[in-house]
């Protein structure tokens, strides 16, 4: 090693991330952190949560002009001005496990879809991981389809397209305003997590019940970065940055896996409910239906429902623990 | 230059162009617009601004902000206040002092149904005022009786300051607004106390209303001005209870109170057209001032958030001061009334309180305890010179033989009562607690 | 001088008149907030209230703003500025104006780029895109406007509402202050004048 190390300028990068600062401890601030400390000072990330720096709408224009340098969200949430926005977040019914995420986007081709479809808007996708399934958590007791009929519910555009056929009315407010919406009265709960977030951010302090159907077993979301930021670094830090972030995941598969089983096994501010499997079929033929219609939208979005039905094809044949049984 | 140097130049430069007597959301707006270009450049600089204004559309609670106003204005240009004045009058007249304690009573009624001050200011200052100079009261007492009673309108619920608090601190405002009734009722007794013992220790600060003139008033008169007094809470409870209840949401009762007041002012047949207009006209005006200050003190802020200035000032009372929480708490009150007596207080909650309450929240103090806290410091803020709206008003409305310095004079006594409720409210915080627990477990 | 007269006269008309319309808004925002109440009793809850309700609410104090510097709403911390003459006060005005004009410029170029977003435009200047906009369809009409333009933004909500109507909204009456503030400039130019306003 050089004796004098030259004296260079830190480069410093502004993060945002779409959890607020409860739940960005666990799910956003690992990866920072290891990458700070990583870089040894040339390269600092200050991060920030949920609409700190810009309001949520805005991340995605933000991030392309370089008002903040990196994101962590996922497409659907961030309306993102790409052809995978509803492919993001949780595309109804499209996962049972968080491990499908990786293999989609490793095996089956996403990540060089959302590689390039990031590249023509000017931004740099850099990896995609699973989180927790899309669970509901509710004031009102819900046991059957018909109780979800009129139930104003915190949640994504695309999986509050896929309910309002239930009769869900979906909300849609700034991520830290949730819980207190529940307390005024604006909301009945939420469709947006697993059990784990529901106690972390404070959700589960006020609703009731949680239902352990879920619409997606698997959130998809992403790490983003402005496109010139990330050319302008040099080539160590790039490799710092990247494998941080692909550790990052690993700290988030045994964060959620282990307390979703714990939280609903003794967490006691939720009581589980069930809606019948026999009846939650129709949800699930209703995603049929949703995927089609999907796949007209485009080119990339028919070739994205394409892979989602090979690999359910694989998964259905290959049984438990693939399935659910 | 350091991030700390520049988040103290930015202060320091927007508290110099507020002295310009620019108006405020210009001086806060300029600020924070050319520190967004000097430390993002050409990469996004020009957004921070109208990236705020995206971000107000998504707090929704603001949407009450043009209904409290509105109800303040449809209360005060009416005149249904006038009843309410007279059910005082004739109760309270013959007591030393009655009338003022009468005023306090009226300025808690009104705080009950608006959410600012300004709706107060106005019935107290055009209806209450000139009977008290009429009936030989001292003129800087109850310059001082109507100003403090009128800061009670953002302590009682409605509050807009509460729910402006509410969406910094991320704290339901159900809780909060019930959490301001037992101080607001607390503060509005030690004023009245105030006045009694004044008033008995020199009787010609408030002389009682002669046997002669309260025999005019018949007992059934007496009666039926009572019932003005249920017109008020009316209004409450019809935009409460449903509220409380969970049947309609924050926003949703607003409105409806807003109308209740509306529809309360057309039965009596006080709606006439240029009250109308001239409520509907200040509504925009009161709202848009409001508005426009909150939209340039979110880019200011986004901008300090930027700096990092959160972690700059948790890291200076904890780790480098190494304060214990009361210590750091009381000494936050003492600069948030330092600042608040020269600074606009709309700009200082969206500025600082995001800077100091996830502190609070950090030091293990309960969040809607502190929200109440902040309000009382608020209402003095308002109250004292240099800087105060209450000080304004006063003297767009009083009548000419009250001068200014009347009115600075006035309110000294009155500030060391709410001081005295702030005090009281932080070592007893079940003032403030009690309510909103028994209701909402 | 005739110029700044004409001027004054005709945006402050102007905006009077923008700020009368736009101050029943207000009950159009209180018809939302009713239904939406009424709607959850007795019937579904409607997907798209609180949302058109922020719209509306924004429109109201954007275009609004401009009379509420007429009718003087907006307030001054005038601890030094009550003490001055009314000469020294258009002699301050006239100079800290300038704060205001810098500070609704910068909005207004951050609400075009915003607005260049909603139509599409990712990467270059908000005005070389609005140019290229402009002169499509100038030439080739809206069909060829609608080749410049790309992915239209829409709100995140499930309902979905495009983003551009409600951000062009906002572009005009931050124009529209800007215009106001002006005029309030050349008041204060010709007060120093001695002239009557
Ligand atoms: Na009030
Ligand atoms: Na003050």
């Amino acid at each position: 090693a050089p004796a004098v190390l030259k004296a260079q300028e830190a480069i410093k990068w502004r993060f945002q991330t779409y959890a607020g600062s409860a739940l960005g401890q666990e799910v956003t601030k690992p990866a920072i952190d290891a990458i700070n400390a990583a870089a040894q000072g040339e390269l600092e990330i200050e991060l920030y949560y949920a609409d700190q720096i810009v309001p949520t709408g805005e991340l995605f224009q933000a991030l392309q002009r370089g008002t903040i340098d990196g994101v962590h969200s996922d497409d659907d949430s961030m309306a993102s001005p790409t052809p995978l926005r509803q492919f993001g977040g949780y595309f109804p019914l499209a996962t049972k496990h968080a491990l499908d995420v990786p293999v989609l986007f490793k095996q089956y081709g996403l990540a060089e879809i959302w590689e390039e479809e990031y590249a023509k808007v000017g931004v740099k996708w850099l990896s995609a991981a699973g989180q927790d399934p899309c669970n509901f958590n509710t004031k009102k007791e819900v046991t059957s389809l018909a109780d979800l009929e009129g139930l104003r519910l915190y949640t994504f555009p695309t999986a509050g397209e896929f309910l309002s056929q239930f009769g869900v009315v979906p909300m849609n407010i700034p991520y830290e305003d949730a819980q207190v919406a529940v307390q005024t009265g604006e909301l009945d709960g939420m469709a947006w997590s697993g059990i784990t977030e529901d106690y972390t951010v404070g959700w589960a302090d006020v609703t009731d019940y949680f239902l352990t159907n879920n619409i997606s077993g698997a959130w998809i979301g992403s790490f983003f970065v402005n496109q010139q930021r990330w050319a302008d670094l040099p080539d160590h830090l790039k490799t710092i940055v990247s494998s941080a972030i692909e550790a990052s995941h690993t700290y988030r598969n045994q964060w959620y896996w282990g307390g979703e089983a714990r939280l609903r096994a003794q967490g006691d501010k939720l009581q589980l409910r069930s809606i019948p499997q026999e009846e939650w079929k129709v949800v699930e033929d209703a995603a049929v239906t949703f995927w089609d219609e999907m796949a007209e939208q485009g080119e990339v979005a028919a070739k994205l429902v394409q892979i989602f039905r090979d690999y359910k094809d694989v998964t259905s044949k290959a049984g438990p623990p693939y399935t659910f049984g | 230059m350091s991030y700390e140097l520049i988040a103290l130049l930015m202060f320091s430069t927007m508290m110099l162009m507020l002295l310009t007597g620019q108006r405020v959301f210009g001086a806060i707006g300029f600020v924070a617009v050319v520190a967004a270009l000097l430390l993002w450049g050409d990469r996004g600089g020009y957004d921070i601004g109208y990236s705020a204004l995206i971000k107000l559309m998504n707090w929704y609670p603001m949407l009450t902000l043009p209904m409290f106003v509105f109800m303040g204005y449809v209360l005060s240009e009416s005149k249904i206040a006038d009843d309410l004045y007279k059910m005082f009058h004739v109760w309270m007249g013959g007591v030393k002092g009655g009338l003022a304690i009468g005023t306090i009573g009226l300025m808690v009624l009104v705080s009950a149904m608006n959410g600012l001050s300004v709706a107060g200011m106005a019935i107290g200052s055009t209806i209450a005022l000139p009977e008290l100079l009429k009936r030989g009261y001292d003129k800087k007492m109850v310059t001082g009786v109507i100003q403090a009673g009128s800061s009670l309108g953002i302590l009682v619920p409605p509050s807009v300051v509460l729910v402006l608090y509410a969406m910094i601190a991320r704290q339901p405002v159900g809780h909060l607004w019930l959490a301001g009734v037992g101080p607001g009722l607390m503060m509005a007794a030690l004023f009245i106390a105030y006045i009694v013992i004044r008033c008995a220790l020199n009787p010609a600060l408030g002389p009682a209303l002669p046997e002669a003139e309260r025999a005019q008033v018949t007992r059934a008169e007496k009666m039926r001005l009572l019932r003005a007094g249920l017109l008020p809470l009316g209004i409450f409870a019809v935009m409460m209870v449903p509220f409380v209840k969970g049947w309609t949401s924050l926003v949703e009762a607003s409105a409806i109170g807003a109308i209740a007041a509306f529809i309360a002012a057309v039965l009596k047949g006080r709606m006439t057209k240029t009250v109308f207009l001239t409520a509907t006209r200040n509504t925009l005006g009161i709202s848009c001032m409001f508005m426009w200050i909150i939209l340039a003190a979110l880019a200011f802020g986004a901008v300090f958030d930027g700096l990092g200035a959160v972690k700059a000032i948790s890291f200076l009372f904890t780790e480098q001061l190494g304060l214990s929480p009361w210590v750091i708490l009381i000494l936050m009150q003492l600069s948030f009334l330092v600042m608040g007596s020269f600074l606009d207080d709309t700009a200082m909650l969206v500025i600082v309180a995001p800077l100091y309450v996830p502190l609070v929240g950090a030091l293990g103090f309960d969040l809607v305890w502190y929200g109440v806290l902040y309000t009382i410091t608020c209402q003095i803020a308002y109250m004292t010179p240099p800087f105060g709206y209450n000080l304004f008003l006063m003297r767009a409305m009083a009548p000419p033989e009250i001068s200014l310095k009347d009115i600075y004079g006035s309110i000294a006594p009155f500030v060391a009562v709410m001081i005295l409720a702030l005090t009281l409210t932080m070592v007893f915080p079940q003032i403030a607690t009690w309510l909103p627990n028994y209701v909402y477990q | 001088m005739s110029f700044m007269r004409g001027y004054i006269s005709w945006i402050d008309g102007m905006n009077r008149l923008i700020g009368r319309i736009t101050m029943f808004f207000l009950f159009v925002l209180m018809g939302i907030l009713l239904w939406s109440s009424m709607s959850k009793v007795f019937f579904l809850p409607s997907l798209w209230t609180l949302e058109m309700a922020q719209f509306v609410m924004v429109a109201y104090y954007i275009l609004g703003g401009p009379y509420s510097i007429q009718l003087g709403s907006n307030v001054r911390m005038d601890l030094i500025y009550s003490e001055l003459t009314d000469r020294r006060k258009a002699w301050m005005d006239a100079f800290t104006v300038f704060f205001l004009i810098f500070y609704l410029g910068v909005m207004i170029y951050g609400g075009l780029a915003s607005l260049a977003y909603s139509l599409g435009n990712f990467m270059g200047s908000p005005l070389s895109f609005f140019g290229k906009l402009i002169a499509a369809f100038v030439t080739g009409g809206p069909a060829a406007a609608a080749d410049v333009m790309g992915y239209i933004e829409t709100s995140r909500s499930s309902w979905g509402p495009v983003m551009w109507p409600i951000k062009l909204i906002t572009c005009i009456g931050l124009f529209m202050m800007l215009l106001q503030v002006l005029s309030e400039f050349f008041k204060d130019l010709l007060r120093l004048r001695g002239e009557e306003i």
